[in-house]
């Protein structure tokens, strides 16, 4: 039987049909459909790493429970910030991993906005098997992980701002190695004398909130956010760090009140920065996570830089040989208060697997686990224990033990400012810093930074 | 030939149907089959191409424009807020200025754009051998396939103040390194500069084709009448690839105005602000700062910005644009 005539409105009305089953059918796709059986970790940085840590996790999480398959998907980044704003956006799209890396800088947006679930009655019920992880970690690592008396992550790794040298650059300049007691001071006639050599930066720094020129406003006494902590936490202190000095104190995390980015703290440090880039003493800094400069400092052409642990690794791979660097505490300046940064991995509120997230978060913090996690020292490790000159022995730096320290001898050393509304800060003490360096004018773009910094914090309320 | 016009005040007659050729062919119920088979195919080919454009342009267009009325940070649920989002781009000094940043780089990379490949066109077009004008055409489009990304990650490194290849040519001419990512002027200018050298291709392309396409006869004819090359250029050629011209700065202005890539890769919108477009600024508004409602409301504001300009250049064209 022949088919009827196909009208030109039939044909559109069944094409219509056909554009909605087509969108409807595109956009559920869209969707990532929910895997009982997976248990997803986001994980800050490229996907061969996490291919190469999902190997490794796969058996203890299978041990845990053989029935769940374990994803790792990578976001790269070049800094925290677009980390999370990657992350946020994957949430957004309805994709929510399990399992999240997290460092200060993202703790306090995480906790705040209620995406991180607080660990407090894991590790309540889990003290005993959690004590001895306490008694190897900084009680000033885990404060950091804190937000309104709960506890959102271990801290798993941390890096203080220390300052790396060029012991050969430093030879050649004529000067003395840095002592441990050493100062701006020095640090600058150093930088004087360094900056004679031609082809170097004496100094070499990057515009970011970790070890950027913060550093020189932590050593001043200064901060971007007013400083206090938030009540509660004596659940913890009392439990884990009971009859511990360095716990006393404490209370329930860091909590980062009105802007004082305009402090004149903070404008004598940034014009410090200046002053050193008008006397060729630094260059004009990039943005970002400092590749750049840790490359420049592998190839022999950087006399002085800010970094943490994680340059051991770095520089090592980059073929520097032992001896050819070293670092040591960062200069004293008001004080030698430093900042550090930690991180560790947080379980997402929205998890319907927490308690299996929790297994495998305690997991992580187990000595064996760090260099599955970290491979090739590419960091400081929270668990003092690991701290060790094994580790170190083939990397260096010749005085590893400075990373180790810094927060045992300078016990007034903060975390980096991380506020709920660190994306915006971190834009905008980016855009100020570098305005300031191409204007040469501190005070006007901190008086920037202080407005912009306002408006952040009163946009969340 | 049209048909005669009707009387005034009387009915028209009802307008023959022309006689198609096939019409004895479409009696049979086979062709009828092969014609609804054929017409059917076209309307899935233009289905699939309707569909993607609902589904990727034109849906989130509609979506960006709904969501601009609500306040939403990706966590809580959105919250409806009537025009405030857009009463608020009126007083953010930071959009505000974006959008002169913006305009200051568009406007740049347009003139820049049709300027540059205009030239290279005209030097391209009096070359005789057919194969050099394919080897010129693909070297200066080459840049336009490569990745934007790549680009400006590789042109950061070359205008790198410290160890830039650029600084080290310059100084070894004697001149001194300049900043040219971390000042005001010279990030502006390395931008206009990577942008211009990246798409330059595209107007030397259509302005090559516009140049072949000119009427012989008229080239000739100007020739014997003793016009010059800069006559003939101004007085001739122009006008007539007018309109290639035009296309080219509508659609140059709409991709300039979009600007992204490069400031957000080379400067990361610095020094300062001085390269913080106003699609950076809708980044960091929704996807940084978690305010996705007002970040909508700003892309709103750009759209609307682009459709006024490009009317404004279709006004501009009657005057200007020439069609034969």
């Amino acid at each position: 039987m022949p088919l009827p005539p196909l009208s030109r409105r039939s044909l559109l009305r069944a094409g219509g049909v056909g554009l909605a089953l087509a969108a409807t059918t595109t956009l559920a796709s869209c969707a990532p459909p929910s895997d009982p059986k997976a248990l997803k970790i986001a994980f800050f940085g490229d996907q061969s790493g996490a291919d190469e840590l999902r190997a490794r996790l796969e058996e203890p999480v299978r041990a845990l429970d053989p029935t769940i398959r374990l994803e790792i998907n990578a976001t790269p980044g070049t800094d925290w910030n677009e980390f999370f704003a990657k992350l946020l956006t994957q949430i957004a799209a309805g994709s929510r991993p399990d399992i999240v890396s997290v460092a200060t800088e993202g703790v306090q947006l995480m906790a705040g906005r209620g995406l991180a679930a607080p660990l407090d009655e894991y590790v309540t019920r889990d003290l005993a098997e959690l004590q001895d992880y306490f008694d190897d970690v900084s009680p000033a690592l885990v404060e950091a992980m804190m937000y309104d008396g709960s506890l959102f992550l271990l801290p798993l790794d941390y890096n203080a701002g220390n300052m790396y040298y060029s012991p050969v650059l430093f030879e050649r300049a004529g000067l003395d190695l840095p002592a441990p007691d050493w100062t701006v001071d020095d640090f600058y006639d150093a930088g004087r004398a360094m900056a004679r050599i031609p082809d170097i930066n004496a100094y070499d720094w990057v515009v970011r909130l970790w070890g950027s020129w913060t550093s020189f406003l932590y050593a001043n006494d200064g901060n971007l956010l007013t400083e206090g902590r938030a009540p509660g936490g004596q659940w913890l202190w009392d439990a884990a760090y009971a009859g511990n000095p360095a716990a006393a104190g404490r209370g329930g995390g860091w909590a980062w009140g009105d802007p004082v980015a305009n402090s004149p703290a903070a404008v004598e440090a940034l014009e410090f920065m200046i002053e050193l880039r008008k006397e060729g003493i630094a260059p004009s800094p990039d943005v970002g996570g400092g590749q750049t400069s840790q490359a420049l400092f592998a190839a022999g052409r950087v006399g002085m830089s800010v970094g943490g642990g994680f340059w051991a690794g770095g520089l090592h791979n980059a073929g520097m040989a032992p001896g050819t660097f070293d670092v040591q505490y960062f200069p004293r300046w008001k004080s030698q208060r430093h900042l550090f940064g930690t991180a560790g991995y947080s379980i997402l509120e929205t998890s319907d697997k927490k308690d299996l997230a929790w297994e495998v978060v305690k997991r992580l913090t187990f000595p064996d686990a760090f260099d599955v996690l970290f491979p090739g020292n590419v960091t400081t490790p929270a668990r003092q224990s690991l701290s060790t000159a094994q580790r170190y022995e083939t990397t260096g730096p010749e005085h590893w033990d400075v990373f180790s320290s810094t927060l045992t001898e300078f016990p007034e050393t903060a975390p980096i400012p991380a506020p709920i509304y660190f994306n915006a800060l971190s834009t905008a003490l980016n855009q100020r810093t570098t305005e300031a360096i191409a204007t040469g004018d501190a005070r006007a773009a901190l008086d920037g930074l202080q407005i912009d910094l306002e408006t952040a914090a009163g946009a969340v309320g | 030939m049209s048909a005669p016009a009707p009387a005034r005040g009387k009915t028209p007659a009802r307008r023959p149907v022309p006689t198609r050729p096939d019409d004895t062919v479409r009696r049979t119920p086979a062709a009828r089959r092969s014609r609804r088979a054929e017409a059917a195919f076209g309307f899935g080919m233009i289905g699939l191409a309707g569909a993607a454009i609902l589904l990727f342009t034109i849906g989130p267009i509609l979506a960006s424009f709904g969501l601009s009325f609500f306040a939403w940070d990706v966590i809580t649920p959105p919250r409806f807020v009537g025009l405030d989002n857009y009463a608020a781009i009126g007083s953010d000094q930071r959009v505000v200025h974006s959008f002169g940043v913006t305009a200051v780089l568009a406007f740049s990379i347009v003139a820049l754009q049709v300027a540059i490949g205009l030239f290279l066109a005209l030097l391209v077009d009096q070359r005789r051998r057919a194969s050099t004008k394919a080897i010129f055409r693909t070297v200066f489009y080459l840049p336009l396939l490569a990745s934007t990304a790549a680009v400006s990650i590789f042109m950061t490194y070359m205008f790198n103040e410290r160890f830039g290849v650029v600084n080290y040519y310059l100084t070894l001419l004697g001149g001194s390194g300049v900043p040219w990512l971390t000042s005001d002027a010279g990030a502006v200018v390395t931008i206009v500069f990577v942008a211009v050298w990246q798409s330059v291709g595209f107007t030397f392309v259509l302005f090559v084709a516009a140049l072949a396409g000119l009427p012989r006869d008229v080239m000739e004819a100007a020739e014997i009448d003793g016009a010059g090359p800069v006559r003939s250029l101004l007085r001739i050629k122009l006008p007539l690839i007018s309109p290639t011209v035009f296309f080219a700065c509508v659609i140059g202005l709409i991709n300039a105005m979009q600007l992204f890539d490069q400031a957000f890769i080379m400067t990361k919108g610095g020094p300062g602000t001085a390269t913080t477009t106003i699609t950076m600024v809708i980044y960091q508004t929704a996807f940084q700062n978690l305010q996705f409602g007002y970040g909508s409301a700003i892309s709103m504001v750009l759209f609307a910005a682009l459709i006024a300009l490009t009317g404004l250049q279709f006004t501009l064209s009657r005057r200007l644009v020439f069609y034969s």
